[in-house]
């Protein structure tokens, strides 16, 4: 190598920009969803598109703006609904599928719900398709709660689950603590009424895959030939979307039906909060490259051995199970600590970086990397291996990675699940980026 | 990135051969970096340093059934010099790959040579190692290709690593993961931890610095399960489309090998007479004894789920290479008869024999399907605990 760049921050800042408009998204660092606690939902058809250049039909849940009464189109996974604990829900359910879909319902595993309005059905109640024209109270079912526990949950389709949730219908649910834990600081986050369970930045997760017959006998009206016993998902999706797709921000226009992206970005020393969610019907065991995380709830709950403990029985590994309509509550951090040389290339006398672990300050890189000619560069090498590094890249390079982040695989291990409808890459790949500290995040 | 691979017949595959072999005569570079090396037979006479030094190339297995099945793996290149890496180790892929242990605190320079694919040229793949688990890790030595450099075909590359956390790790290529890892880049990983050498309950060696004794053991046994999709092998020895989609292991093993080649004390040969599956996975010690198991499970398709017919639980101490332990220290072990393992998540696992009476035992999967080789029933995830008398 020519040249091993250390930092430099003025470049750095200009190439921050260029890189944002690749990847960068308007709120890093936050969830985002609805928030508030009225939510009108309306169950429609539309299409997806997947990284392997096709398209899948799917039902999803568009939301009705309630200033405007207009609806959207429908999205995959449905939204993500952000209220807070103790203060009562209502979300109201309309349905425009299509054809023989049926009625529609939503059940919210964790809490007690109230529903009003539609037909009775087998585990809630539910609503008729518009175009058999419903009046009155079947137009719309309207489920209550109040959310007594703060923390990550599910909710989906309470009909014909096989086939609707199958098809989309399904979202997360976060419920936020109303108040600041005892003892904690009114200006951090907190996941639970817990001071342990604070972060800085927060992610989620939510898992699903996807057969493209089951899809495509739907869009044929093939709906006697529909059968679940040879089941066999050859797609997946993390937040409705697949790798590459995932990448981009949320919101984008290209995938008007799937506004939900998958982009962890953090600096050193930052806590993160992965709330982690399983939608689909297949276990998905994800493993985070770069530092082990603690599970610190699950099922909203904190994993405690006794009420006010904290998450004492929290439990620390590189991967976790996401188990089908199980959610799980990770924290994650990342310093370079104990590496045996100095991530930022400094010299002795530069001065510490936030978080820099001291030690290791000044301590030479430990091998002779080979030559450029010798290696495959990776789209996000940034030339360098330091953090904030850049380096020359070879001809025809993409310099995706400009600020000179780390990028880390946060993936199923399950490794088949890494492609989208026999296409390698694709499916259950992320990546967490940790930014040098000079790297604007917000 | 995506690929398309069609049938051009042999002769595609020796023209590339030669445009292969033509550039490797000028751009080999093999540099074999270890510290301390003053005599130049690749090891450290620094007792702090270890060297290591593998192959990512391809080879052939055999499958307890018979079936040969070709691999892409990492082979054992210690001691090789650095000019003759390539030449001496060419379809000397072994699985799982070489097996490395370290103790806590030690530095290990883990050189991988990219000797190529002798049976597939045209692929021309880099490869890399990853350690999976390894904390704090920075993206130049953590394998991932996508955010690091990595090593063509006739080149090295030399991974660093500061091993200051003990446990049960595994390494496997990250490069074009589905397929390196179905084609067999997988090997065993551990550090021991520094509480290693001092007596406590009645041990001297430790899964963990768990300074009670509780995760001690007389024996350690590595468990690697995976499995291998012959279709997928297959079509790759014959330059055919790679089916990801229909992806699904039906060859489940221990260490490389089903039963009853799990206890077979000797390499298992493949087609070219090398011994490419070097590992035994017959359990032995004496009754009172304790067995520490070091589960993993690398498969691509597969979960895993095993028990054994000793009699006595097995306890459960480390999971992901960390001791189960609360973060204040609240004991989370956990006993159980049966435990499973998803893909990418390791487990330390420790059976007491005391009371166990003398005999030959089964550690077995309880997803019965998988004791299988292919369409051979009574193989695949299977092995023999023999318990000795005192």
């Amino acid at each position: 190598m020519d040249r091993i760049g250390k930092q430099h921050h003025m470049r750095v800042a200009l190439l921050v920009g260029a890189f944002l408009l690749f990847f960068g998204t308007a709120a890093q660092g936050a969830i985002v969803g609805e928030v508030g606690s009225n939510f009108k939902l309306v169950a429609k058809q539309d299409v997806i598109v997947t990284s392997d250049g096709g398209s899948t039909l799917m039902w999803g849940l568009a939301v009705t703006n309630s200033a405007t009464g207009e609806t959207g189109r429908p999205q995959y996974p449905g939204p993500t609904l952000i209220v807070t604990q103790g203060v009562p829900v209502t979300i109201t359910l309309r349905n425009e599928l299509p054809d023989q879909a049926g009625n529609v319902s939503l059940v919210f595993p964790g809490q007690q719900v109230t529903a009003n309005g539609g037909v009775e059905g087998l585990m809630t109640r539910e609503v008729l398709q518009t175009h058999l024209k419903p009046t009155g109270a079947f137009i719309e079912v309207k489920y209550s709660f109040t959310p007594t526990e703060p923390g990550t949950y599910l909710y989906r389709s309470g009909t014909r689950q096989d086939l609707q949730v199958e098809m989309g219908l399904f979202g997360a649910l976060i419920v936020r603590p109303a108040t600041t834990p005892a003892g904690g600081d009114p200006a951090k986050k907190y996941a639970y009424n817990h001071v342990d369970s604070e972060y800085d930045r927060e992610f989620l997760y939510l898992m699903s895959g996807t057969d493209p017959i089951i899809h495509r006998q739907v869009e044929q009206r093939q709906w006697n030939l529909i059968d679940f016993t040879t089941y066999f998902p050859t797609n997946w999706f993390i937040n409705g979307r697949n790798y590459p797709d995932i990448l981009a921000e949320n919101f984008v226009p290209w995938l008007p039906t799937q506004p939900y992206n998958c982009q962890p970005r953090m600096h050193p020393g930052e806590k993160v909060l992965i709330r982690f969610i399983g939608a689909g019907r297949q276990i998905h065991p994800m493993h985070f490259h770069g530092n082990d995380f603690e599970t610190i709830a699950v099922d909203g709950r904190l994993l405690s051995s006794a009420p006010g403990a904290g998450p004492d029985l929290a439990w620390q590994a590189t991967t976790i199970k996401s188990i089908p309509g199980q959610t799980a509550d990770l924290v994650w951090g990342w310093t370079g600590k104990e590496l045996g040389w100095d991530i930022y290339g400094h010299s002795p006398e530069d001065p510490l970086e936030p978080h820099e672990y001291a030690p290791n300050h000044g301590k030479p890189f430990p091998v002779v990397l080979p030559p450029r000619d010798a290696v495959t560069y990776g789209p996000f090498y940034s030339g360098s291996p330091f953090l904030g590094g850049e380096g020359e890249l070879p001809p025809g390079h993409g310099g995706l990675n400009a600020a000179g982040g780390y990028f880390y695989m946060w993936h199923s291990h399950t490794e088949k699940q890494l492609t989208s409808n026999d296409i390698w890459p694709g499916g259950m790949i992320s990546f967490m980026i940790v930014e040098h500290p000079d790297v604007p995040i917000d | 990135m995506m690929k398309r691979r069609t049938r051009y017949g042999s002769m595609i595959v020796l023209l590339t051969l030669f445009v292969w072999l033509c550039p490797l005569a000028v751009s080999a570079n093999v540099l074999v970096q270890c510290p301390g090396d003053t005599n130049g037979d690749g090891i450290s006479e620094d007792p702090n340093i270890v060297c290591r030094s593998i192959t990512g190339g391809d080879g052939y297995t055999t499958m307890a059934d018979g079936l040969s099945l070709y691999i892409f793996s990492f082979g054992d290149a210690d001691g090789v010099p650095a000019d003759r890496v390539i030449a001496d180790l060419t379809l000397k892929a072994q699985l799982p790959a070489p097996t490395i242990v370290l103790k806590q605190g030690q530095e290990l320079y883990l050189t991988m040579t990219n000797v190529g694919m002798a049976v597939r040229p045209d692929l021309f793949d880099p490869h890399t190692v990853h350690w999976h688990g390894f904390p704090n890790a920075a993206p130049i030595f953590d394998g991932l290709p996508e955010p690091s450099p990595s090593a063509n075909m006739g080149n090295s590359f030399t991974y660093y690593y500061n091993a200051v956390v003990p446990g049960t790790y595994f390494y496997h290529c990250h490069v074009e993961a589905a397929e390196h890892m179905q084609m067999g880049m997988i090997g065993n990983l551990w550090v021991t931890p520094k509480q290693d050498g001092t007596s406590i309950g009645g041990f001297t060696k430790f899964a963990y610095n768990d300074e009670d004794g509780s995760s001690g053991y007389d024996v350690d046994f590595p468990v690697l399960l995976t499995g291998f999709d012959s279709f997928f092998h297959i079509a790759s020895d014959t330059v055919q489309a790679l089916p990801f989609a229909a992806m699904f292991d039906e060859y489940p093993m221990i260490n490389g090998r089903g039963y009853p080649d799990t206890i077979n004390p000797n390499d298992i040969l493949n087609q070219d007479g090398f011994g490419a599956q070097k590992i035994p996975s017959l359990i032995t010690a004496t009754a009172g004894q304790r067995i520490l198991l070091r589960v993993s499970n690398i498969s691509t398709t597969h979960q895993y789920t095993f028990a054994t017919t000793l009699g006595v639980p097995m306890k459960v101490v480390g999971r992901g290479a960390a001791l189960l332990r609360g973060p204040d220290g609240k004991d989370t072990s956990m006993v159980v008869n049966v435990l499973n393992v998803g893909g990418g998540q390791d487990y330390d696992v420790i059976l007491d024999t005391s009371g166990v009476a003398p005999g030959t035992y089964f550690l077995y999967t309880t997803d019965l399907a998988n004791l299988s080789n292919g369409d051979q029933e009574r193989g695949g995830i299977m092995t023999e605990i023999v318990i000795n008398p005192l």
